[in-house]
């Protein structure tokens, strides 16, 4: 795990009146407990991996309560959990990042939605959308839609998403439907505080037993229940969703104190945006008072059509924001306005941009616009264009003063990372192979498809690297390479990648990533992870899973043995032997190794024990500044300097304090037969008396062979 | 109407902007002020740049009879009043991004630079130019304050979120006061003493920048001037062969001086003998294993890298060096005749011999090794890799003389003396680089540089020659693989070093 929580476990602890203050995950986890809960799941993925994390840490107030959790095996896993509300009246909730992991889990959640619950079921989405997403840029809305799920996007403040958890509950229950609710990722990670309530022990848990187990065809899928079901959502489903959200006010009006003529309707979770613009058009106080009216959508899927006609009664214009494509909310009010025969414009799309986040500029240039075209009565619309005009005009006066963009600085590989070594191995053997084809994956390896690697040339899922090798591979006149972490390796890729190439008898080539944790999402445990703790008690193995599916030809080699590394690659390139072949490149996430070795270390030098800290260095006046070591390894402390000498004009290369001594540059340097001007230093802290003694005897005789002559440097 | 008081913080992962934002919400707190933020780590926290946003109501909760603000959980254009940078470029990003406003916006950033992927890999100096940043910054804030934050860190034993904290507080643009920053760092209960150093550090160069003024950083390199490059270059000579070798030196770059003056025209900085003394320097001291060892058994390095590893007075360190010469450094040490006669041996050249080493430099056998072959410093003009440099020296310097000896083509020599900057580097890096040139020296001497035609012509021809050069210099440098500068000559792209592999087909598929 990326760190412990336990203080965040303590606040999951609090009681009636309290004031809870924390992230945004935290306070959707803490709602969960106080909805009385029976079972919690998921599966890992950013923004959402905080609650599994916090979770994972406070089994004994989960126990406590009766709660069952478990870190699922993969979405689907965590998705199909939530059968347990199918039959019996138990609530349950999980979670994971939405799109992929709704992919994922999309089996189990079609199947669901269809028999429907009778325990309520939450479905938590961590929407990662615009800004930062390391994701394929989708929409949960369709999924909602085209399932008949209910979808709320709640205000991203603490109270408005811990009040959405605890009414999805009631609505799935109101409705026998599962709802996902989904978060932005700043909401997610937003810090701020809400009122708690005490913590509910479900009325069946761990610690009260269900005890008769029930059946009841009707809610199989399978003809005729199926068509049965299809028929529930629309006659009974639905008009219960559309009053209980009604009679509960779900959403939200606020009245426009300065006109009538105009207003907004806004998805939930942009209602602090929106706001921010129209305080900054001097539209809105710092309280939310705004002077144009608001229609909040807390529940984006299904939209109350009579809610709708109230609110745009009587005015001319109204505004849609909805983030992403297709505009299904904009769609929707148009045809819910027309059939009712309300003559308000819309507007939406055709004032703000089609896709992508809509972050504070888009707001304000958005709503500039639509203030521009409506000219509404009350408005101070000169003031307002002022103020928009200022404002966005900045970006253009910095490009014009900063001439050109400034250096990106994508994410990549972590200081010492045991993957990075395996690329500069790739790199190395298509130096003699040529250009190979490497079918990439899910996990922090995909940075391997940014400079200075470039290798992957596809990505087609969590897990899913062999699998997505097995169409281009028969038609390539080289062998292929495949890349699979083994997070994905566990999570599915076992399954659809290597049983099924031994099945088609694929003769290809198949690099696991083994560090131990599902790294890229934070560190959590798999199945192989060395530590044991939430996951079993005995670690699995990959190679013995690989071996008991008749793979012959696995070979494990450390990760930062690069020569070792490329040897094995090129032998798995060009053997003879059919069929697919795998290499383990074993070596432990150094984010978690230094996490685990740092307090160690840090107490051996306390009480004076023998400490080995390994660094590396670069000699300046041998480097010529060619850069070709950073180009191979690409480690953030491998950096540049200024050049100290008078003649060169090129930075030399030159690793910075951060290094954790993981010994690639070495290893890369002789591997690509670099410069000579790495060295490695061990510096041993409370060295034994023999060892001071043989140094010291050593520093005697190499003082006088040392070369005297020393090159100023001042000019 | 009281605004909330917005502040955006742009780090790199592990820098601990999380952390600072956890200070900002802590001082907050103190002071009973309703408080906000908001980060997008996820990945980028995994060595990218990362932001965080902390909006600040400066009014207490208990005089706000129970009325919440609506904070806003991104950064707006031109909303910014803190705008705090860990690095230059980041500093300069929050600018582009739009969000510093020359009337609202207080800079308070780090001059120094943590260099991007694409700045680092490049084969020649790929460095974003810091001035166009600090420029930028100056412009578009109300004021700045900006200094090495990672210089102060570094000194006071502690992570740089520390300095930036303290350089927030001195300037005055927080709500907040010290004494609550100060509380807020100790509630976080770790490297609590480093911390509060760093902080107090930041507090007082914030101070004392806001006083001065002079934030200026360490600004570009000039570029020296001539007698200083020669200066550099005659010591480099004698440094690494002897004064006889520095003398050498001087003559060929007197000799050159001389010609150029002689062009006329060219101002009296005499550029092109600047940049030919520059790189012939360099390039005659080329780095062969002689070099490497003399460099690595200088009395001054073990202390240089003692220091630079932060080694105690008390701890022991071992020393590794990661050598691996290859059949040609061994060969270049041997006379030409020699050397030709063993790499005619194809059994030896069959395949690589590179035999990695790895040289104890703290042992007393490792290091008398490497002395060994320092000693082999008095032979060095008579191995083969003396004689292969100096020819290709004295075509480049041929070719820059008879450049600068023609009418108009001063600018092309300049450009000629300039790509003396492509043989660098060894092994592999070393032999691209010769290539490279002797590619470029090739398609000069394929021009016709003796038209009759008229004055016109010939100033067309020599811009365009010099454009030539300067673009095949560019190439050259530009990708390893020499593709890009068969482009600029027009020549066929190069052979991949590409050796089919056995394929085994798919049984099923034959």
């Amino acid at each position: 795990m990326e760190r412990s929580f336990q203080a965040e476990v303590r606040s999951l602890s609090l009681g009636k009146g309290e004031v809870f203050r924390g992230e945004g995950i935290l306070a959707v986890t803490k709602a969960l407990l106080q909805s009385g809960v029976s079972y919690i799941g998921g599966y890992q993925g950013a923004p959402v991996s905080h609650l599994i994390d916090v979770l994972g840490d406070a089994r004994d107030m989960l126990d406590e309560l009766g709660i069952y959790f478990e870190n699922s095996a993969s979405e689907a896993g965590a998705a199909a959990m939530l059968g347990a509300s199918i039959n019996h009246p138990v609530r349950g909730a999980v979670t994971w990042k939405s799109t992929v992991g709704t992919n994922v889990a999309s089996d189990a959640l079609s199947n669901l939605a269809s028999a429907g619950v009778i325990g309520g079921a939450v479905v938590v989405l961590g929407e990662d959308y615009g800004e930062g997403s390391s994701i394929i840029q989708e929409r949960t809305h369709a999924f909602a839609m085209k399932s008949q799920m209910w979808l709320l996007d709640p205000r991203p403040n603490l109270t408005s998403i811990v009040d959405a958890v605890e009414q999805s509950f009631e609505l799935s229950e109101a409705t026998n439907t599962p709802v996902m609710l989904q978060l932005r990722i700043r909401a997610c990670h937003v810090h701020g505080e809400f009122i708690c309530k005490d913590n509910r022990a479900p009325a069946i848990s761990r610690k009260h037993l269900i005890e008769d187990a029930k059946f009841d065809y009707g809610k199989i899928c399978l003809p005729p229940s199926t068509y049965a079901h299809e028929k529930q959502k629309i006659e009974q489903r639905w008009p219960a969703a559309l009053s209980f959200i009604r009679e509960h006010r779900l959403n939200e009006t606020f009245e426009g104190s300065s006109t009538q003529s105009v207003g907004v309707i806004l998805q939930g979770g942009l209602y602090n945006g929106v706001l921010r613009a129209l305080q900054q058009l001097g539209l809105a106080d710092a309280f939310g008072d705004s002077r144009l009216p608001l229609q909040v959508l807390n529940v984006v899927y299904p939209l109350v059509p009579d809610e709708i006609v109230a609110f745009c009664k009587g005015k001319t214009d109204v505004l849609i924001v909805e983030e992403g494509q297709p505009n299904y909310i904009e769609d929707a009010i148009e045809s819910i306005l027309r059939k009712n025969n309300v003559l308000a414009r819309v507007f939406g799309k055709s004032v703000l941009p089609m896709a992508g986040e809509y972050t504070g500029e888009v707001l304000l240039r958005g709503i500039t616009r639509f203030l521009e075209t409506t000219k509404p009565e009350g408005v101070d619309l000169q003031h307002a264009t002022d103020v928009s005009s200022d404002l966005t005009g900045l970006k253009n006066t910095a490009a014009d003063l900063l001439d050109g963009a400034v250096p990106n600085r994508p994410p990549g590989f972590c200081v010492g990372c045991p993957e990075r070594p395996v690329f500069s191995a790739v790199k190395l053997v298509q130096r003699k192979l040529g250009q190979i084809h490497v079918s990439a994956d899910i996990g922090c390896h995909t940075f391997g498809t940014l400079p200075p690697f470039n290798i992957g040339s596809t990505v087609l899922g969590y897990g899913l690297g062999l699998a997505s090798s097995s169409g281009i591979a028969p038609l390539m006149n080289s062998r292929v390479v495949s890349i699979m972490g083994d997070g994905g390796f566990w999570h599915n890729g076992f399954t659809s990648g290597v049983i099924n190439a031994i099945h088609n008898k694929h003769d290809s080539v198949l690099l696991i990533m083994k560090n131990g944790y599902t790294s890229a999402t934070g560190t959590q445990n798999i199945p192989s992870s060395i530590k044991t703790g939430e996951t079993a008690p005995l670690p699995l193995d990959i190679s013995r899973a690989l071996r008991s599916v008749g793979v012959d030809w696995v070979k494990t080699v450390t990760s930062y043995k690069v020569s070792q590394m490329a040897d094995a690659l090129t032998d798995a390139m060009t053997t003879g032997k059919p069929g697919l072949k795998v290499i383990i490149a074993d070596g432990e996430c150094q984010l978690e190794r230094q996490r685990r070795i740092k307090p160690v270390n840090a107490k051996r030098l306390k009480q004076g024990k023998r400490v080995v800290r390994t660094r590396f260095g670069i000699d300046d006046d041998v480097c010529t500044g060619d850069h070709s070591c950073i180009r191979l390894s690409g480690c953030p402390s491998l950096t540049i300097k200024p050049n100290p000498s008078a003649l060169r004009t090129d930075p030399v290369a030159t690793v910075n304090q951060n290094c954790v001594g993981c010994g690639l540059c070495g290893e890369v340097s002789h591997a690509a037969v670099l410069c000579p001007s790495f060295y490695k230093v061990d510096v041993i802290q409370n060295p034994t008396l023999g060892e001071r003694m043989l140094a010291r005897i050593r520093a005697f005789v190499i003082d006088r062979l040392a070369g005297s002559r020393s090159l100023s440097r001042a000019v | 109407m009281i605004k909330p008081i917005t502040i955006l913080v742009a780090a790199l992962g592990g820098e601990g902007g999380g952390v600072l934002a956890d200070w900002l919400i802590g001082a907050a707190d103190a002071h009973d002020f309703p408080v906000q933020s908001t980060s997008i780590p996820g990945v980028a926290q995994r060595t990218g740049a990362t932001t965080y946003y902390i909006e600040i109501y400066p009014v207490p909760r208990s005089e706000l009879g129970g009325r919440k603000p609506v904070f806003s959980l991104t950064p707006n254009p031109g909303d910014i009043d803190v705008a705090v940078a860990s690095e230059l470029v980041e500093a300069a990003r929050i600018v582009q991004g739009g969000f510093s406003h020359p009337r609202r916006t207080a800079m308070i950033g780090s001059t120094h630079r943590e260099y991007a992927v694409s700045e680092k890999m490049a084969m020649a100096d790929g460095r974003y130019q810091p001035q166009k940043a600090l420029d930028a910054l100056r412009a578009m804030a109300r004021s700045c304050v900006l200094f090495d934050m990672r210089e102060v860190a570094w000194r006071n034993g502690t992570v740089i979120n520390t300095v930036m904290f303290g350089a927030m507080a001195g300037t005055g643009v927080l709500p907040v006061s010290r004494a609550s920053c100060e509380a807020a760092i100790r509630a976080s209960g770790k490297a609590v003493d480093a911390s509060l150093k760093g902080f107090a550090a930041g507090y007082s160069m914030a101070k004392e920048r806001q006083l001065s003024l002079a934030d200026g950083p360490g600004a570009g390199i000039l570029p020296a001037a001539l007698h200083d490059v020669i200066r550099a270059g005659a010591e480099l000579t004698t440094d690494y062969q002897d004064e006889r070798y520095a003398q050498e030196y001087r003559t060929i770059v007197e000799s050159l001086r001389h010609l150029e003056l002689d062009a006329g025209g060219g101002p009296a900085e005499c550029p092109v003998t600047r940049e030919a003394a520059r790189f012939l320097a360099l390039w005659m001291s080329y780095e062969d294993v002689i070099r490497v060892a003399d460099l690595k058994t200088r009395s001054t390095r073990l202390e240089r890298i003692r220091k630079e590893v932060s080694a105690g007075s008390e701890d022991v360190i071992k020393l590794t060096e990661f050598l691996k010469p290859g059949l040609d450094e061994m060969l270049s040490v041997l006379p030409p005749k020699l050397a030709y006669w063993v790499a005619r041996r194809k059994v030896l050249t069959h395949k690589s011999l590179n035999a990695g080493l790895y040289i104890r430099t703290d042992t007393v056998s490792g290091f008398m090794v490497l002395c060994a072959l320092r000693s082999l410093r008095r032979l060095r003009r008579h191995t083969s890799r003396f004689r292969n440099e100096h020819d290709l020296i004295v075509r480049w310097l041929d070719a820059i003389r008879r450049l600068l000896a023609t009418r108009n083509l001063s600018q092309a020599a300049y450009e000629l003396a300039l790509s003396g900057n492509l043989v660098k580097g060894y092994g592999q890096t070393h032999a691209r680089g010769r290539k490279n040139l002797q590619a470029i020296l090739a398609d000069i001497d394929g021009q016709n540089l003796n038209l009759t035609d008229g004055l016109a012509a010939r100033i067309k021809l020599a811009g365009r020659l010099a454009e030539r050069i300067k673009l095949a210099r560019e190439a050259a440098l530009a990708d390893p693989e020499g593709h890009e500068l068969a482009q600029a000559l027009g020549l066929p792209a190069p052979e991949p070093a590409f050796k089919p592999i056995k394929f085994v087909r798919n049984k099923r598929a034959a």
